[in-house]
């Protein structure tokens, strides 16, 4: 019950801030974020592991009530956790606070309903990531994407339009090639399944039910319903070539919801791949795996090289994220414990390190009302305090050890490096993907001199002062958190293996 | 019995809680935090002094302490490994941070700078990373440790962030050195991959497997069809992209001289005796593994002799002090690479002392001259200072004689051991003969500018007001200095080998016992069990002049101090006189290709912009050509845009009630065609 009962509260959380003033929804919103944060962490330490959820693994707070029939097949109110899932659900109950404080300096309009509609996508994100049986799962998965696209269409800049819309169709459309991937499994698994539960499903797959459907071959099928999906995630992710949604959405989005952005959704998109695509067809995923591992390094290379580009700072950290969205996929294609445990770890690291990024430049922008590089000099000498976190930020996203950041990118490498059973030419993969840790610094270290340090030098009208406490506040509880999970990457790590080390011996790998 | 081993880690924690202290209180305390770094560095001073002192009483240690990350396929973990090796490094980088703190009083604090709380916490920080570093009992930690040393390095560079140069400089050195780091980080997750684990020392460790592997005792994973001694080879030179990073060696040492934007105290500690020292360290803590990969140590040998006559050359046209000071900081690292690569793990520990004795003396001493000189460092606008700072003459004068090799000079003995070593072993082996021939060149070179440095700055008559009329130091600049020069003249003595063979005197070859484990180490992390490996597995073996081990020592040594001696008399005789005049024209062409160091800026400049070129233009490819085509696609299936728009621009209902019922939609579709219903 604990599970429906942090579900349930966060919509009615989004209610009532919805219903508040406009005074003072913000605060509002922040204290009962609080509420699915202590939730969490609640469940976190109820938690003990047991495998991973869809493979027969125990399943953390199961709770499934019977809700109607498609087909002959039964759709459930299903969720459960296990340690895949319960370190996404603590980092959105974490992220969504914070998120929220960091929205009161920069939004000033229509305020019960901007924290309305967080409070709202944060009860469906946590839908996401609990939900057991597919359509249950289907229902939170689109309905992220409404409050979003008011979000940044409402609040965004000045072509926010565009953006949001783009997003959506993007997004929206990505879903129902996902969509009719899976049907189509689901289809040829014929009578052997008797509901849309995602356990069942993939126990079913793996004992090798899928069988013909309007006469064609089970392999054949698989690896289209593979595909299918693959793309519909790979747009969430996103991967390149699929990755040209973000960039918009990010420079129109404002800062707190760039950070929901940055640091969740593109997660549902990672963590969706590792349930769907790699859980339940292995075999498939081996066969492509040279594909993948090219779409892996391309994404992160090519992704990094976009970043160095740019002369806007919010276009710089959201390309960076094509970056380190690449080295998850990396990690998951090689089947290895260190390479999925990692590339799951990567998420919440990666959650995190963008999160902290995107405020720490909001911060920034609050006080220029400019993102341009060429526009501003020297920021450290008037807000050092924001400053120095930016920097302890861009020094994470650069995989400095001891931080979260180099904790999951280390994992994914040494768990990448050596599997060539799974992988052929991992090495030369790993080595190629690792240089993306080289062109970050590249790209970070230059902008952050062109900016932050030097003579000072910001055309404006009024006195660039220190940032308020409630700005500077978030962004050090989330660099507190980043070092905590760098030294102690075990807190996580240890759930998560338990839950991909069964992935992982899934897998049959030839020779 | 209290162990000094349990507080092992009290000496890497000392100096991370002045760093905590220094950052969160530092404003409010006296002096900005720095008698919080004193007595941190102090303490971890006195104690690794208690650990060497343990393990000279016939003790080691090396224990897993910490595990960072467990798995099936290995652990990740951090753990102390204190042999004589570590213990050395202990008690030298204490030591020169402890005078460093001290020195920084006067420099920093009597200059009346500003952020002076970051200042210390950089110090702070920068001495627990590299103490952690040292300690480290896998090529991980090591890693880790190594990295967060480079952060330090950073934001001490860049310390003067409202300047331009600082920051640009600090980009640059991690930038250069994240290069180096990327191969090594290659390197550490290749160790992981073929051995399954990353330890130093011990029976499963690393190299004990490496050499297993080569006996066909150990199953070793190794990649693409490789042979495992092919494969060690290029693991060797993966992680020895890092050493050439940190260490400064050619290609890699361009980071170096601009570094020398950072404060003084810093160029001393980070970038003489300590940090750059990493690279060097690392080698000779891994040489088990090194010492079965002939290849990878005659190139090791080769990069080291080049670098150390590359960079002696480029010291001799430059006129600021902490310039030639820089550039004879990647010389003498080149003389241990090349003694590394010679297999000479004693004689590249034996430099590594003196020239972090020698060389933070020199960078002091510079930093003396200029608080003297109200931070004007050019050297031609000096002279004559001695007679106004004869404690920092005094001191500056030992260091200089360290540094050009004269007898009985610390850095005599060192460089004499490694030249003498790489002479005997080249004599079978070309590359390491041509690395012996370019290090011995650059013995006359060191000597000529360092005395060229020495007597434009105190000698002849004051060439400037700032000269004539210097600002005192005070007792925090000379206590430092009168340390260090004590040890660079003494430091020598710990190691007499040529002495002993020459005269036969027992036991004046300490450094070389302690090395070897004489009084307590780890089995087979030692001088006699690496010298086993290379006679075993490199063929390196000893040759000699007319058969007779005297006649080498003498010819070597001789040449060595010789060549040495002839530097100091030419510079003695261009700069030792009350007017000097720049003779660099009579280089000709030669000139400004050492005043623009070899172009190696150029090209590294030239690199970095058409890797934006290229940035730049995949940035038009994605706009143009990616997100052209998606929004041509989109533009297709939205055909009637306006009909869109007025989709698009409802309640959120709306768009619930949309969402569903394109939901039950899609089912309904599938549901007839799937024959559910």
């Amino acid at each position: 019950m604990i599970i429906e009962a942090l579900i349930g509260f966060t919509f009615v959380a989004a209610l009532l801030v919805l219903l508040a003033p406009n005074e003072w929804a913000g605060r509002l919103a922040f204290a009962l974020s609080l509420v699915p944060f202590v939730g969490s962490l609640y469940l976190w330490s109820g938690f003990e592991a047991g495998g991973n959820a869809l493979t027969g693994g125990t399943i953390a707070f199961e709770s499934q009530i019977e809700w109607l029939e498609i087909g002959g097949r039964s759709v459930s109110w299903f969720v459960g956790l296990d340690g895949i899932s319960l370190p996404l659900v603590v980092l959105t109950t974490f992220l969504v606070p914070l998120a929220i404080v960091s929205a009161w300096t920069p939004i000033d309009t229509r305020q019960s309903q901007f924290y309305g509609l967080m409070l709202f996508m944060e009860a469906n994100l946590l839908g996401v990531f609990m939900a057991l049986d597919f359509f249950l799962w289907f229902i939170f998965w689109e309905a992220v994407l409404v409050p979003m696209y008011f979000l940044i269409g409402v609040w965004g800049g000045p072509r926010r339009k565009y953006a949001a819309i783009k997003f959506f169709v993007y997004t929206n459309a990505a879903s129902l090639v996902m969509f009719i991937g899976f049907m189509a499994l689901v289809f040829g698994l014929g009578d052997s399944v008797s509901s849309f539960g995602l356990p069942e499903i993939t126990q079913a797959l793996a004992a090798g039910e899928l069988g013909m459907w309007f006469g064609i071959p089970p392999e054949t099928l698989a690896m289209a319903a593979f595909l299918a999906m693959f793309f519909g995630f790979a747009v969430k992710v996103p991967v390149v070539p699929v990755h040209t949604w973000l960039p918009d959405a990010h420079v129109e989005a404002p800062t707190p919801v760039s950070v929901m952005l940055a640091g969740v959704l593109l997660k549902m998109g990672t963590y969706a791949l590792l349930r769907f695509n790699f859980t339940m067809l292995p075999d498939q995923a081996s066969m492509l795996a040279i594909p993948i591992a090219v779409i892996a390094v391309l994404s992160v290379i090519y992704g990094a090289m976009l970043a160095l580009a740019q002369k806007d700072l919010k276009r710089i950290v959201a390309y960076s994220s094509v970056s380190s969205m690449g080295y998850v996929i990396l990690g998951l294609v090689v089947f290895t414990e260190y390479g999925v445990g990692g590339a799951t770890f990567q998420m919440v690291a990666h959650g995190l390190i963008s999160g902290l990024m995107f405020m720490a430049v909001g911060v920034v922008y609050n006080a220029t009302h400019t993102r341009m590089i060429d526009d501003m000099a020297g920021m450290a000498d008037r807000m050092p305090i924001a400053v120095g976190i930016l920097v302890a930020g861009a020094f994470a996203y650069m995989g400095l050890p001891l931080m979260a950041g180099f904790a999951g990118e280390f994992f994914i490498f040494v768990g990448a490096f050596g599997a060539d059973a799974a992988l052929p030419y991992a090495p030369v993969f790993t080595a190629l993907a690792m240089f993306g840790i080289v062109i970050v610094a590249g790209y970070l270290l230059s902008a952050m001199q062109k900016t932050l340090f030097g003579p000072f030098r910001l055309e404006t009208d009024y006195e660039v002062g220190p940032a308020p406490f409630h700005d500077i506040a978030p962004l050090g509880v989330l660099l507190a958190a980043i070092i905590v999970l760098g030294v102690a990457p075990d807190l996580f790590f240890e759930m998560i293996r338990d839950a991909a080390l069964p992935v992982v011996e899934g897998v049959s790998v030839d020779g | 019995m209290v162990d000094a081993f349990a507080y092992v880690p009290a000496i890497v924690l000392l100096p991370f809680f002045s760093f905590l202290v220094a950052l969160g209180a530092g404003k409010y305390l006296p002096k900005g935090g720095a008698f919080g770094g004193i007595a941190a560095t102090a303490g971890s001073f006195l104690l690794s002094i208690w650990v060497a002192l343990t393990v000279l009483g016939g003790r080691e240690y090396n224990e897993t302490l910490y595990t960072w990350a467990g798995g099936e396929q290995f652990e990740l973990t951090f753990g102390l490994l204190i042999d004589p090796l570590s213990a050395l490094m202990l008690v030298i980088v204490t030591l020169i941070a402890l005078l460093v703190h001290v020195f920084s009083l006067g420099y920093m604090n009597d200059e009346g700078e500003t952020g002076l709380p970051r200042y210390y916490a950089g110090l702070g920080l920068f001495t627990a990373s590299m103490l952690g570093f040292v300690v480290a009992d896998n090529l991980l930690m090591a890693f880790m440790f190594f990295e967060l040393v480079g952060l330090c390095s950073y934001l001490l560079i860049g310390f003067h962030f409202r300047q331009e140069g600082p920051p640009s400089a600090a980009k640059k050195a991690f930038l250069v050195t994240r290069f180096g780091d990327y191969f090594f980080l290659i390197g550490v997750v290749a160790v992981f991959a073929t051995f399954g684990t990353a330890q130093f020392a011990g029976d499963g460790s690393f190299p004990v497997l490496a050499e297993q592997a080569l006996n066909g005792e150990f199953d070793a994973w190794t990649p693409l069809g490789l042979d495992v001694g092919t494969w060690f080879t290029l693991v060797g030179l993966l992680v020895l992209g890092g050493v050439v990073g940190k260490s400064a060696q050619f290609p890699l040492h361009t980071w170096l001289p601009d570094a020398m934007e950072g404060p003084t105290p810093v160029s001393a500690l980070i970038h003489a005796a300590t940090m750059v020292a990493a690279g060097v360290y690392l080698v000779a803590r891994m040489f088990g593994f090194y010492a079965l990969t002939p290849t990878t140590l005659a190139i090791i040998a080769f990069i080291g002799g080049f670098t150390a006559l590359f960079a002696a050359t480029m010291g001799v046209v430059k006129e600021e002090l902490k310039q030639v000071l820089a550039y004879s900081t990647i010389s003498q690292y080149g003389y241990m690479m090349l003694a590394l690569g010679a297999g000479s793990y004693v004689a590249a520990t034996f430099h590594l002392m003196t020239h972090a004795f020698f060389k933070a003396l020199l960078f002091l001493g510079a930093g003396s001259v200029i608080i003297a000189m109200h931070h004007n460092e050019n050297m031609w606008d000096m002279g004559g200072l001695k007679e106004k700072m004869p404690v920092t003459y005094a001191t500056f004068l030992a260091g200089s004689l360290a540094l050009a090799g004269i007898f009985p000079f610390s850095g005599f003995w060192s460089k004499d051991e490694i030249l003498y070593e790489a002479f005997i072993h080249g004599l079978n082996e070309p590359l390491l003969l041509g690395g012996w021939i370019m290090g011995l060149l650059a013995v006359p070179v060191t000597a000529f500018y360092t005395f060229r440095m020495v007597f434009l700055t105190f000698h002849g008559e004051p060439r400037s007001d700032l000269a004539r009329d210097p600002e005192p130091v005070r007792w925090n600049v000379k206590g430092p200095l009168s340390v260090l020069g004590v040890l660079a003249v003494v430091a020598g003595f710990v190691n007499m080998v040529p002495v002993q063979k020459l005269l036969g005197v027992e036991g004046i070859d300490f450094l070389t016992q302690w090395l070897d484990n004489e009084f307590g180490g780890i089995e087979g992390v030692q001088y006699s069990a690496y010298n086993d490996l290379l006679a075993t597995y490199a063929g390196y073996e000893a040759g000699t002049i007319a058969g007779s081990e005297g006649i080498t020592l003498i010819v070597a040594a001789g040449l060595g101090l010789g060549l040495a001696v002839l530097g100091l008399l030419v510079a003695w005789k261009l700069y030792n006189v009350p007017e000097p005049t720049e003779h660099t024209e009579k280089l000709g062409g030669a000139k400004d290709v050492l005043y623009n160091n070899y172009y190696q800026d150029e090209y590294q400049v030239w690199l970095a912009h058409r890797t934006e070129d290229v940035a730049g233009g995949a940035n038009v490819f994605d706009q143009g050509v990616i997100d052209g085509v998606v929004n041509g696609i989109s533009s297709v299936s939205l055909a009637g845009g306006e009909r869109v728009r007025r989709i698009q621009t409802g309640l959120v209902t709306h768009y619930a009630a949309m969402l569903t019922l394109g939901l039950v939609a899609l089912i309904v579709v599938l549901g007839v065609t799937g024959g559910w219903f």
